[in-house]
């Protein structure tokens, strides 16, 4: 392999690690508020609210069943908008980030779920406040459910910016699509497999081992 | 100290309303431990979660310390609960806080400086006899420890009030002695008002000053312990008061019992002492009176407020007329007297 080959890989994987972690911030930053509200407005909770939660569940539907690869394009002019271009890692992160939002919200929720009543009814008794409720309660005994959504959501995104690849992404993707696919060059195809592989079993690893570190039960 | 008033509560499922409670009414004067007894499904669950107001009533007034609590804002209830204590069956603790963490949770919810919160949560796990365990997560406690935390926890904001809804069911009945021991220190030390809910009489004889009886979301019967013991109105509180007091005729007499009288059969007698009964020496003085030996297979006799009572099985030795006269004797004394057969 040539040197300007490796350069181009590391540069590659770089993009990639970036485009994930970044959009996995931003995804979640959207998406954990989304989630808490979707779960504290469901029916018997804190804040019932069934018009509220119908609508914010029917928005989190909607982007759920947009294709990324169709989000992408039918994204670009507010893209465009918010970071000046439709092309890169940087215009890549903001559908990345709109694709993971709801998803992550829908993950959120479902780990508030699996956390016991008593525990909400306890802090209700004891006189907190919702927003102490969740703070307090929800979310640290939630944590270890929410660090397994994080890396179902980041090895998520790793194959949503290889997909963002074929469309001016850049990263890994890019890369595997225009030697692989266009050029059928087989060795830069297999070692971009083998690189975002590596990622994958990485992110997996981190968050096992931290969601283990955090869990009491 | 608590008081309810007319309380009703119904559930709605789709069209159909479900009463829980109906015209529920109770006071608990301060520092008295009040225990209400009901089988599952009764409302007693409801009947607890409508004092802090977890569950809202339909109609009703809720009193607690004098402050009426159903029509406050939520924010003015979160402040009354601080000073209304509760503890569950399950205990509730948060499994990613440890045992030090847990008790200062309500503190915290106050905004307490930390070396207060140091403090205050020292002495509490001293006060429950958990010195040891500051570091551990509730996951390595045993169930009585994990109550003794959460009794903690819950007298960590000073409660004037503790709600204990059905605290030691999920405990064996050893762990649930020396809780309910603990409560009653507490009730004693801090002069903090209980109001419990069990389904077991033995909780109430143990502790309680009053009690009521609730059944399909009324309260049937209420009085002071020693009253509804000796006096028990409702059949439910006599099946109550014999469940604590249930006796087993043993295997190897139940193979030899028949139920007619044969020659070389004695009879076996279950006597009941209830309330009503005259507090004699019976068994002394029957075989004094009737030339009667009485053997004691098993019995269960227990003394709560102020009152004698039990079930006894005996094996009567002695002529079938003077064991006639024997059981007539009991029968005059106000001794349920039950023939169960002759072994």
């Amino acid at each position: 392999m040539s040197d300007s080959m490796i350069l181009l890989l590391a540069k590659g994987a770089w993009e990639t690690i970036v485009m994930t972690f970044v959009s996995g911030f931003f995804g979640f930053l959207i998406g954990l508020p989304t989630g808490v509200l979707l779960y504290l407005t469901r029916k018997g909770q804190v804040l019932e609210h069934r018009t509220l939660n119908n609508t914010i569940s029917v928005i989190v539907n909607i982007f759920r069943s947009i294709p990324f690869i169709i989000l992408i394009v039918w994204m670009i002019p507010f893209t465009r908008a918010l970071v000046g271009t439709s092309i890169g890692v940087e215009a890549a992160i903001v559908p990345l980030s709109i694709g993971a939002a709801p998803f992550i919200a829908r993950l959120i929720e479902n780990s508030l779920i699996e956390v016991p009543g008593g525990l909400v009814e306890a802090a209700r008794a004891m006189g907190a406040t919702p927003f102490q409720i969740v703070y307090k309660v929800l979310l640290p005994e939630a944590l270890p459910s929410i660090i397994n959504s994080a890396s179902v959501t980041l090895i998520t995104l790793v194959g949503y910016s290889a997909m963002g690849g074929a469309v001016g992404a850049g990263g890994l993707g890019q890369i595997g699509y225009q030697y692989g696919y266009v050029g059928y060059d087989v060795f830069v195809m297999n070692t971009v497999l083998i690189l975002l592989i590596m990622l994958v079993f990485l992110i997996q690893f981190l968050g096992d081992f931290i969601a283990k570190k955090v869990d009491h039960r | 100290m608590i008081e309810l008033r007319n309380i009703t509560k119904k559930f709605y499922q789709k069209t159909k309303a479900i009463t829980a409670l109906s015209d529920v009414s109770l006071t608990v004067p301060e520092g008295k431990i009040f225990g209400v007894i009901g089988a599952s499904g009764a409302g007693k669950s409801t009947l607890i979660r409508c004092v802090n107001l977890l569950e809202k009533p339909t109609s009703g007034e809720v009193i607690v310390d004098g402050q009426n609590l159903i029509n406050l804002s939520s924010k003015e209830l979160a402040k009354a609960r601080r000073h209304i204590g509760m503890i569950f069956q399950h205990f509730n603790l948060l499994s990613s806080r440890t045992v030090f963490e847990n008790v200062a949770f309500s503190l915290e919810l106050d905004h307490t400086p930390k070396q207060e919160i140091q403090k205050r949560v020292s002495d509490l796990l001293s006060l429950v006899g958990l010195d040891e365990k500051h570091h551990d997560y509730p996951v390595n406690l045993s169930g009585g420890q994990k109550q003794r935390v959460a009794i903690a926890r819950t007298l960590a904001s000073n409660p004037k009030v503790l709600l204990c809804d059905e605290a030691t069911s999920a405990l064996d009945p050893a762990t649930t002695k020396s809780i309910l021991a603990l409560l009653k220190d507490i009730n004693k030390r801090l002069n903090i008002t209980i109001l419990l809910i069990t389904h077991e009489m033995d909780v109430v004889k143990d502790i309680c000053d009053e009690v009521a009886v609730i059944s399909e979301g009324q309260l049937i019967e209420q009085g002071a312990v020693s009253e509804i013991f000796s006096h028990p109105k409702t059949a439910l509180a006599k099946e109550f008061i014999a469940s604590s007091l249930n006796l087993e005729i043993p295997v190897d007499y139940k193979e030899r019992l028949v139920a007619a009288p044969a020659v070389d059969k004695r009879p076996l007698l279950k006597l009941e002492f209830t309330g009503q009964s005259v507090d004699d020496p019976v068994l002394s003085e029957v075989a004094r009176l009737f030339q009667i030996d009485s053997n004691v297979i098993s019995a269960r006799m227990d003394y709560a407020g102020g009152v004698k009572f039990g079930v006894m099985l005996i094996e009567v030795f002695g002529t079938q007329e003077n064991s006639l006269r024997a059981i007539e004797f009991y029968k005059n004394k106000n001794i349920k007297v039950e023939v169960l057969g002759y072994v």
